[in-house]
C-alpha cells in the first residue's frame, strides 16, 4: 500500500532543483544574477502555488500521512504529513523565503559568482525549514533541521572579509551543532522509552507516541525536555538565546532575516506539532516548562534589548522576547496554535521588514547597525523611517498594526487555557517593551541626522533598490492591512491544525 | 444613514486628503484642515437637534458583525452622556486647528495627526464594542505622542515618552481585563462577546469584578489623571504645544471619566460600590493636591495643567459618590472643563506665542496693552473658579451637592478646592495682567486679532450658554445617569440617596399631566 504522493513533498523538490539549477547554470553559462531571480523566484512562487494546493487538497480529502514504512512490527511509520498545518507552514514560509529573498538581492548581485552560492544556500535552507514543518517523524524532523542550520551556517559567514561575520557564523555553528545534539539526544531517548520515532501512529492516532508501551516514562520526559531546549534554541527563546544577538549582528543584514523569521517559523511549527501531537497527554508536565521559558525570555529579552544601542542587536533581544509571546500560545496545547500561527506569521512578515530597512539604511553588508544611523531618518528617507515606525508599532503590539491581533489573540489563547499571570505579566512586560520600540521612532522623528564619518555607518539619503522597494511595500501592506482586518488570516489559522 | 460611522470617519478620510494635496500648495493645509473638522461640528450639531431626549438607551446604534468567532462588531451608539463629549470634541477641534498657526514645520503631519486624533476620540465615545473601543482608546496615542514629541517645547521628547509608556501600562491591563470579560462572558453564555450591552447581562461574582474593575479602573485612572498616577500630566501639558494641551486638558482626559462612568459603573457595579470610597478619597487628595500645588506654580501652563488634576478631582467625586446630582455633576463638569481649561490653554498659548516665556513673573500689567485679551483670560478664570452664572458653577455646585448625602466629609474638604482655584487663578491673573508693566519688552505687545477672537468666541459663548442655561444639556444627560443608578441599585445593596429622586419623580409627574 505504499503509495508515493508527491504534492507533499513537491516544494522540497522544487526548491532542490531551484538550488542546483542556479549552480549549474552559473558554472556553464555564467548568465549573472538575473537568471538566479528568475530562478529562485520562480521556485519559491512554485513552493507558494503547492502550499496552497496541500490546503485545497486537504479541505477535499482531509489529512494525509505520506511514505509510510513498515518499521517495527505493527508499528507502521508514516515520514511526512500533509493536512492544514503543514499546508499553512509552507505559505508563511515561503511568503517570508520570498521576502527575504528580495531584501537580501542587492547584497547577492553584489557578490559576483559567489552570489550563485548565497542563492543556491537559501533556497536549501528553506527546504529544510519546510521539511522541519511537515515531518510526522523525528528522525526526519531532525534531518531538515539540519538542512536547515548548516545552510544558515554558512549564510551567517557569507561575507567572510568581515571579521564579525566569520566569527557569526563560527558561533552559530558550534552552539546551534550543540543544540542540534541536544535534540537528536532527546529522539533518541524517546526511542528508547517508546521504541518509536513517530509523530504519528497507525492511522494517524496522535498522541501515539506517548501512549504506546511507554518503558521508561522518567526517560520520556527527559526526552520532552532536550527536544523542547533543541527547538528553544533553534527560536532563539530565553535562556538558549546567547547566540541571537552576536549572529544577528555579525551577519550580513541581508542574510538575517531568514535565519531569525524562517527559523522560528520552522521551529515553532516543529515544537508545536512535537508537543501537542505526539504528547498531548503529558501536556501537564511540559506545559509549565513552556510557560516558564515563555516568562523568562518575555522578560530576559526585553529588559536587555532596552539596554541596546544597535538596532540589529535590540532586534535580536526583541526575538528573544517575542519568542516568549509566542510560546504564550502554546500553553494552551492545542487551543493556542491558531493564535501561535497568526503571530509567528505576521511577526515574521514585520521582522523582515525592519531587517530589510536596515538592510537599506546601513548597507546590505553590514555587520554594525548602530543608532546613530537612525538619527534624523525622518527627514533624509521620510517613506524608510515610515516604514521603520510601522514595523515598530506592528512589533510593539499597537492597535491597528497585525502586532496587536497577534497579542490579543495570543492572550485570549493564555487566558483562556488558565494562565492569567502569564497573560498579565506578558502584557506589562510588553509595555516596557515599547520603550525601546518608540526609541528608534524619537530617533528618526525627533532627532537631528548626525552625519557618521565612519566608512559603512550611514548614508546620508540611503535609497531602496527596487527588490528591497517590493519587499517593504509587501510587508508593510501585510502589517497595515492585516492589522485593520485581520479576519480573513484568524479564519485561515483557525483550520491550521495539526492532524 | 450611517451618521456616527461618518462622523467617526470623516477626519480620517480628511487626513488622506492632505496628504494628497499638492506640495507646492502648502498654504491649503490649514484651511482644508479647518473645514474638515467643521464636517463633525455639524454632524455633533445634527445629533444634538434629533437626539431623543428622554431616552435613557443608545440612540443611532450602529451594528456590522466583523469577526464572528470572537463576536466583535462595528457597534456603535450614544447616549447623554457620549452625545456631550462627542459636541465637546467636534467643538474643539477647528479652533484648535485656527489656533495652530505657528506651527510651521511639517504642518502636514501635524495636521494629520491632529485629525487621526479626532477619529480616535470620537471613536471612544461612541464604541459600544469593547475592542473597538480599546483599538480607539489607544489609536489617540501615537499621533499625541507625535503631536508633543515634534512639536512640543522643552523637554518634549521626554514628555511624549513619559505620556505613551504611562498611558499604554494602564491600557495593557485594561486589554487583559477585555479579554478576560469576554471570556467570562463566552463560558456562561456559549461565546465569547465584546458587546457591552450584552455584557451587562452576564453575571459576575464579587472578586471577579474587584479585579476586572481594577483592570479598568488603573487605565482609567492614569488618563484622568487620578492622584498618584497624574505625574506624566504636567510634562505632557507642559511642553505639549498649544493645540496638544487644549486637546489634551479637553478631551483626552475625559476618555478616563468617561471610561469609569461608562464600563465601571455599569459593568461592575458591585465592586464600583465597594471601592467608591477609596476613588472618592483619592479624588478630594487630587482636589486639594493638585490646587495646593497650582498655587505655586511660576510656570502659568503648568499651573493650568495642576488645576486640570484639580478639577478632574471633582469629577471623580461627583462620579463615585452614586448620587444623581453627583454623576450628572461629573459628565457636565467633563464638558465644561474641556471648554475652560481649553480657553485657558488657548489664551495661554496666545500670550505665549507673544512673548515666548510661560514665565509668570516675566509678565506684569500686559492687560494695559492687551486689554480684551486680559478680558477673555479673567472671565475664563471666573469660569473656571466656579462664578455663579459661568459654566464651571453648575457642574461643581452638583458634584459638592451630590456627594453630601453619601461622602459628608469629602465634599466638605472638596469645597475647598474652589476656594483655591479662586486662589491661584486670581493670582495668577494678577500679577501677569494687573499693575504697571515693569518689563519694557511687554510695552508693545500686540492684542488679540481676529482669528484669535474667532477661536475664543465660541468657547466664551458656550461657557455663558451653559452658565445660564444647563437645561438642555443637563436633560440630555439625566436619562443615561439614571439608568446607571437604577442598575447600581438593582444588583447591589447601595441604595441612592432619596434626595435627587424625590425630585426627578416630581418632574415625570409633572411633565406626564403635561
Amino acid at each position: 500500500m505504499d503509495t508515493i504522493a508527491f504534492l507533499p513533498i513537491a516544494p522540497e523538490i522544487v526548491l532542490l532543483v531551484g538550488a542546483l539549477l542556479v549552480l549549474m547554470t552559473e558554472v556553464t553559462l555564467s548568465l549573472g544574477h538575473r537568471i538566479w531571480a528568475v530562478i529562485s523566484g520562480a521556485a519559491i512562487a512554485l513552493c507558494l502555488g503547492f502550499s496552497v494546493l496541500q490546503w485545497l487538497r486537504v479541505d477535499e480529502l482531509g489529512p494525509q500521512l505520506n511514505f509510510t514504512t513498515r518499521g517495527v512490527p505493527t508499528v507502521s511509520n508514516p515520514m511526512v504529513v500533509m493536512d492544514h498545518f503543514s499546508a499553512f507552514a509552507g505559505i508563511a514560509l515561503f511568503v517570508v523565503a520570498g521576502l527575504a529573498m528580495l531584501s537580501a538581492w542587492r547584497l547577492i548581485s553584489s557578490l559576483q559568482t559567489r552570489g550563485a552560492e548565497f542563492v543556491a544556500l537559501f533556497l536549501i535552507a528553506v527546504a529544510g525549514l519546510h521539511l522541519m514543518a511537515i515531518s510526522s517523524n523525528l528522525v526526519l524532523l531532525f534531518i531538515g533541521l539540519e538542512t536547515a542550520s548548516i545552510g544558515l551556517y554558512v549564510v551567517a559567514g557569507f561575507t567572510r572579509d568581515q571579521v564579525r561575520s566569520d566569527e557569526a557564523a563560527m558561533k552559530y555553528f558550534l552552539l546551534g551543532s550543540f543544540a542540534s545534539a541536544i535534540f537528536v539526544y532527546g529522539v533518541a531517548l524517546a526511542f528508547a522509552s517508546t521504541g518509536s520515532t513517530t509523530i504519528y501512529g497507525v492511522s494517524g492516532i496522535p498522541s501515539f507516541l506517548a501512549n504506546t508501551v511507554v518503558l521508561e516514562p522518567g526517560i520520556l520526559l527527559i526526552a520532552v525536555g532536550l527536544i523542547i531546549v533543541g527547538l528553544g534554541f533553534k527560536v532563539s527563546s530565553a535562556p538558549f538565546h546567547q547566540w541571537a544577538p552576536d549572529v544577528y549582528q555579525g551577519a550580513p543584514a541581508a542574510a538575517v532575516p531568514m535565519m531569525a523569521a524562517g527559523v522560528k517559523i520552522a521551529g515553532f511549527a516543529a515544537l508545536a506539532r512535537i508537543l501537542t501531537s505526539a504528547f498531548p497527554a503529558l501536556i501537564d508536565d511540559w506545559a509549565p516548562a513552556i510557560a516558564a521559558i515563555a516568562t523568562l525570555s518575555i522578560v530576559v529579552g526585553t529588559l536587555l534589548a532596552i539596554a541596546q544601542t544597535d538596532l540589529k542587536r535590540m532586534l535580536a533581544y526583541s526575538g528573544v522576547a517575542h519568542s516568549g509571546f509566542i510560546m504564550t500560545a502554546l500553553v494552551a496545547g492545542d487551543g493556542g496554535i491558531p493564535a501561535l500561527w497568526f503571530y509567528l506569521a505576521t511577526y515574521a512578515v514585520q521582522l523582515v521588514g525592519a531587517f530589510a530597512v536596515v538592510a537599506v539604511v546601513s548597507g546590505p553588508r553590514s555587520d554594525r547597525s548602530p543608532f546613530e544611523s537612525y538619527h534624523g531618518l525622518a527627514s533624509r528617507a521620510p517613506v524608510l523611517a515610515g516604514l521603520l515606525a510601522l514595523f515598530m508599532l506592528g512589533l510593539g503590539g499597537f492597535p491597528l498594526t497585525t502586532g496587536f491581533v497577534g497579542k490579543l489573540s495570543v492572550f485570549s489563547a493564555a487566558i483562556d487555557a488558565g494562565y492569567l499571570w502569564l497573560a498579565i505579566l506578558a502584557m506589562v512586560v510588553s509595555v516596557a517593551g515599547l520603550f525601546f520600540y518608540l526609541r528608534v521612532i524619537v530617533l528618526m522623528y525627533f532627532t537631528e541626522p548626525v552625519l557618521a564619518e565612519a566608512p559603512g555607518t550611514a548614508t546620508a539619503s540611503p535609497q531602496m533598490d527596487a527588490a528591497s522597494r517590493v519587499a517593504l511595500g509587501a510587508a508593510a501592506a501585510v502589517t497595515l492591512g492585516l492589522g485593520l482586518i485581520p479576519w480573513p488570516l484568524l479564519e485561515l489559522v483557525r483550520h491550521a491544525l495539526p492532524l | 444613514m450611517p451618521v456616527l460611522a461618518l462622523l467617526v470617519v470623516v477626519p480620517v478620510l480628511g487626513a488622506l486628503v492632505l496628504l494628497l494635496l499638492p506640495r507646492r500648495r502648502p498654504e491649503l493645509l490649514l484651511p482644508v484642515a479647518v473645514l474638515v473638522s467643521m464636517v463633525p461640528v455639524a454632524i455633533a450639531a445634527y445629533l444634538l437637534v434629533v437626539f431623543e431626549t428622554g431616552d435613557a438607551g443608545f440612540q443611532f446604534t450602529e451594528r456590522v458583525l466583523w469577526y464572528q468567532p470572537w463576536d466583535i462588531s462595528w457597534n456603535v451608539g450614544i447616549d447623554g452622556i457620549s452625545l456631550l463629549l462627542v459636541a465637546l470634541t467636534a467643538v474643539l477641534f477647528p479652533l484648535s486647528l485656527l489656533a495652530s498657526k505657528s506651527i510651521t514645520s511639517n504642518l502636514r503631519l501635524y495636521l494629520v495627526a491632529m485629525l487621526v486624533l479626532e477619529t480616535g476620540l470620537l471613536g471612544v465615545f461612541v464604541a459600544l464594542d469593547l475592542v473597538l473601543f480599546f483599538v480607539f482608546f489607544e489609536m489617540t496615542l501615537v499621533p499625541m505622542y507625535l503631536l508633543i514629541g515634534l512639536w512640543g517645547s522643552g523637554n518634549r521628547v521626554y514628555a511624549a515618552v513619559k505620556f505613551f509608556l504611562y498611558t499604554s501600562l494602564g491600557s495593557a491591563l485594561m486589554l487583559i481585563a477585555i479579554i478576560s470579560l469576554g471570556i467570562i462572558a463566552g463560558n456562561q453564555t456559549g461565546g465569547v462577546t465584546f458587546d457591552f450591552v450584552e455584557l451587562l447581562d452576564i453575571e459576575l461574582t464579587s472578586t471577579q469584578q474587584f479585579w476586572l474593575f481594577l483592570g479598568f479602573g488603573i487605565a482609567f485612572a492614569i488618563k484622568v489623571p487620578l492622584f498618584p498616577f497624574h505625574t506624566w500630566l504636567p510634562d505632557a501639558h507642559t511642553e505639549a504645544p498649544t493645540a496638544g494641551s487644549v486637546l489634551l486638558a479637553g478631551v483626552l482626559l475625559k476618555l478616563g471619566t468617561y471610561g469609569f462612568v461608562r464600563f465601571n459603573l455599569t459593568l461592575f457595579p458591585q465592586a464600583s460600590v465597594d471601592l467608591a470610597p477609596w476613588l472618592v478619597a483619592l479624588a478630594v487628595i487630587g482636589i486639594i493636591y493638585g490646587a495646593a500645588v497650582a498655587v505655586v506654580q511660576p510656570d502659568l501652563k503648568r499651573l493650568v495643567a495642576y488645576s486640570s488634576v484639580s478639577h478632574l478631582g471633582f469629577i471623580v467625586l461627583g462620579t463615585f459618590a452614586l448620587t444623581t446630582q453627583g454623576l450628572q455633576g461629573g459628565v457636565i463638569q467633563m464638558v465644561n472643563h474641556g471648554l475652560t481649561t481649553g480657553a485657558l490653554f488657548l489664551l495661554v498659548g496666545m500670550l505665549y506665542d507673544r512673548t515666548h516665556t510661560r514665565q509668570i513673573d516675566e509678565y506684569g500689567g500686559v492687560a494695559a496693552v492687551m486689554p480684551v485679551l486680559a478680558g477673555f483670560f479673567l472671565f475664563t478664570t471666573f469660569a473656571s473658579a466656579g462664578l455663579p452664572g459661568l459654566n464651571g458653577f453648575i457642574g461643581e455646585f452638583h458634584v459638592l451637592i451630590g456627594s453630601y448625602p453619601t461622602f459628608p466629609v469629602h465634599a466638605i474638604v472638596a469645597t475647598a478646592g474652589v476656594v483655591l482655584a479662586a486662589i491661584y487663578l486670581l493670582w495668577a491673573y494678577e500679577r501677569v495682567f494687573t499693575g504697571a508693566i515693569d518689563r519694557p519688552e511687554n510695552r508693545r505687545l500686540p492684542d488679540l486679532d481676529l482669528r484669535e477672537t474667532v477661536i475664543l468666541v465660541p468657547l466664551a459663548v458656550l461657557i455663558i450658554f451653559l452658565g445660564v442655561y444647563p437645561k438642555p444639556a443637563m436633560d440630555r444627560i439625566e436619562p443615561s445617569v439614571e439608568a446607571i443608578l437604577d442598575r447600581i441599585e438593582a444588583v447591589t445593596d447601595h441604595r441612592v440617596p432619596e434626595f435627587g429622586r424625590m425630585d426627578q419623580v416630581e418632574i415625570a409627574a409633572v411633565e406626564g399631566e403635561g
